[in-house]
């Protein structure tokens, strides 16, 4: 049997035994009661998601009808679609896809399920670009209300350009309404210019992030184009409106430096990081969210130019906020003893000595490094706590109702 | 090729805004929206709670529970989070609570996995070697995991948010378990 079909057996096995008593539920459903549970959240819903920006690019380079890509004779308009992905599709004159080519890594990742891209051949332009907007919402790139997909559309006859690019704004708004996603959509078309193909190409991006490129250059020339192409398209989008002083450290680095600073902070694994350019705020900076498999969370704020880190935060699982431990010298790799380790944790909690119960400690050796773990009760709560037994460091606690 | 991309590509799009639809109107009293509500997901509740209460009667009454718990607050839902993910995420919270209060009166539960009804319910022999002893032979989160891919149709990603899990985690937990159940039908077909 097949992995597909034992899924599909199981799941037809799961349908038979699942209980069908409609009238059951309705029978308990008259008056509505004023219950409420507590819901885990889902993480987007924490965001600001205040307003729903769409900012709206329209850049029309005109002049420079220099003919390309002679070979693909039916070529009519060229699309691309950029985030951080790229993606080119070239479109025949009755909006059919002729070629669909994802331009670098990312791109690669978003068309893996449709054959590489092969598989949007020949389809309706419209079906195409919902399929792949509708890839990169589930892969995560759209999810930030400040991230943006750039449409270009390239085409000499200008005005055909347009109501493409008309058509595409609205699929992907479409797209973009049904799903989670916030994004920005940023749109422009272009005349068909040999020497930002040439560029484009170059640099593995389309010739519409190329164009934006160009317009972040004209604003600060001191800055390098490859690098520049490197950024997404929401970041050059935010260094352009911030005049371009100077060159973004990216998203890679930011994330590099704020695990560092989270590997000092904590023992715990990473089990989820997201990084969010801010670079149209003051002072830029790239905004980084991690969250330990403890449940911990923080956020650093790293400067968008010279990579300090400005501000950081963190939060233990339950939601308050634990001052950010100064990773502290390893104190000759000591050990603080288990009374110090029992105070620091009833310290901590606000207990007395004498109103805790059932308190247990343990020394542990968590990956190589010692920790205390302590666990009492008192006043209906149950604490537990994970402290650093050479520098006596909180690494983790908690505390639930104990009834 | 394009007919198969297009129903994943849509298929959960529509899906999806039905059921926000569904939600929304039970948000407003509507019963009926209640009843299809419970039509088109009940699989994938009673999936999920099965893997966490391990016995078929339990997470038929949980499963039940969870239509009521929606109803009461359906109100609290956001269009902007995946329905599916958000019914599933009361399911979850009322299992994991039932799990704590069960474990507080006896010490230690370890009940045995028993996922067929004791109403007959048409399973052929295939199913049942499916449901009882291929997923009786995994670990609770590979079950679980299985389950929710199988029979909702969520992405690893989107299993990996709900269990609270690495995305690694649950890509590799879920490509054992598949192997464990393999191995466990075609020892049982060898026999």
């Amino acid at each position: 049997m097949t992995n597909e079909k034992m899924e599909q057996r199981l799941a037809s096995a799961v349908e038979k035994t699942a209980p069908n008593d409609v009238n059951g539920v309705l029978s308990r459903c008259d008056e509505r009661k004023g219950t409420v549970i507590p819901m885990t959240t889902k993480k987007t819903t924490k965001k600001r998601w205040t307003t729903l920006a769409a900012a709206c690019l329209a850049l029309v380079l005109l002049g420079g009808g220099g003919i390309f890509y002679q070979q693909a004779h039916a070529v009519a308009s060229v699309v691309s679609l950029d985030v951080n992905p790229s993606i080119e599709l070239k479109v025949s004159r009755n909006e059919k896809v002729l070629v669909c080519t994802p331009l670098n890594e990312d791109a690669k990742a978003i068309l893996a399920d449709m054959g590489g891209g092969a598989d949007l051949k020949g389809a309706k332009l419209d079906v195409a670009v919902n399929a792949i907007v509708g890839s990169l919402v589930r892969n995560g790139y759209l999810n930030s209300i400040s991230s943006a997909i750039m449409i270009s559309v390239e085409d000499n006859d200008t005005a055909r350009a347009e109501k493409l690019q008309r058509e595409l704004t609205s699929t992907v708004d479409g797209v973009l309404q049904t799903s989670e996603a916030k994004a920005s959509v940023l749109t422009q078309t272009l005349t068909q210019d040999a020497g930002l193909a040439q560029q484009a190409r170059e640099n593995s991006i389309s010739t519409g992030k190329a164009a934006l490129v160009n317009r972040v250059l004209a604003l600060n020339p001191a800055l390098k184009f490859d690098a520049l192409a490197k950024l997404s398209v929401e970041e050059l989008k935010d260094l352009a409106e911030a005049g371009a002083p100077a060159m973004p450290i990216g998203t890679d680095k930011a994330m590099d430096i704020a695990a560092a600073a989270f590997g000092k902070a904590s023992t715990a694994k990473m089990a989820y990081s997201a990084v969010d350019p801010e670079l149209d705020e003051s002072p830029a900076h790239y905004e980084v969210e991690i969250k330990s498999q403890t449940g911990e969370e923080f956020e650093y704020k790293v400067d968008a130019y010279t990579g300090a880190i400005l501000e950081s935060k963190r939060e233990a699982a339950d939601g308050t906020e634990v001052p950010v431990v100064q990773p502290s010298k390893p104190a000759a790799s000591g050990d603080i003893g288990y009374a110090k380790a029992k105070s620091v944790a009833l310290n901590h909690a606000g207990v007395s000595e004498n109103k805790a119960y059932d308190l247990e400690i343990e020394l542990d050796d968590e990956d190589g490094r010692l920790v205390y773990e302590i666990e009492f009760k008192s006043g209906g709560m149950e604490y537990s706590y994970e402290i650093n037994a050479a520098t006596g460091a909180i690494l983790k606690h908690e505390a639930e109702i104990d009834d | 090729m394009l007919s198969m991309l297009m129903t994943t590509e849509y298929a959960p799009a529509e899906e999806r805004r039905e059921l926000q639809r569904l939600l929304r109107c039970i948000a407003g009293n509507d019963r009926d929206a209640l009843a299809e509500l419970y039509r088109r997901t009940r699989p994938a509740v009673y999936g999920l709670a099965l893997s966490y209460l391990r016995n078929a009667h339990d997470a038929q009454d949980l499963t039940q529970d969870v239509y009521v718990q929606v109803w009461d607050c359906a109100a609290q839902y956001r269009p902007t989070g995946s329905p599916m993910g958000w019914l599933l995420a009361v399911c979850r919270s009322l299992c994991l609570m039932r799990l704590r209060r069960e474990e507080r009166q006896a010490a230690i539960r370890e009940e045995e996995w028993d996922a067929i009804p004791a109403q007959e319910c048409g399973l052929d022999a295939d199913e049942r070697a499916l449901l009882q002893g291929a997923l009786a032979r995994l670990a609770d989160e590979e079950r679980r995991i299985v389950l929710l891919h199988a029979v909702t149709g969520m992405k690893h990603r989107e299993i990996a948010a709900l269990l609270e899990l690495p995305l690694p985690t649950v890509l590799s937990k879920y490509h054992r378990a598949l192997k464990k159940m393999r191995s466990c039908l075609e020892g049982d077909d060898a026999r």
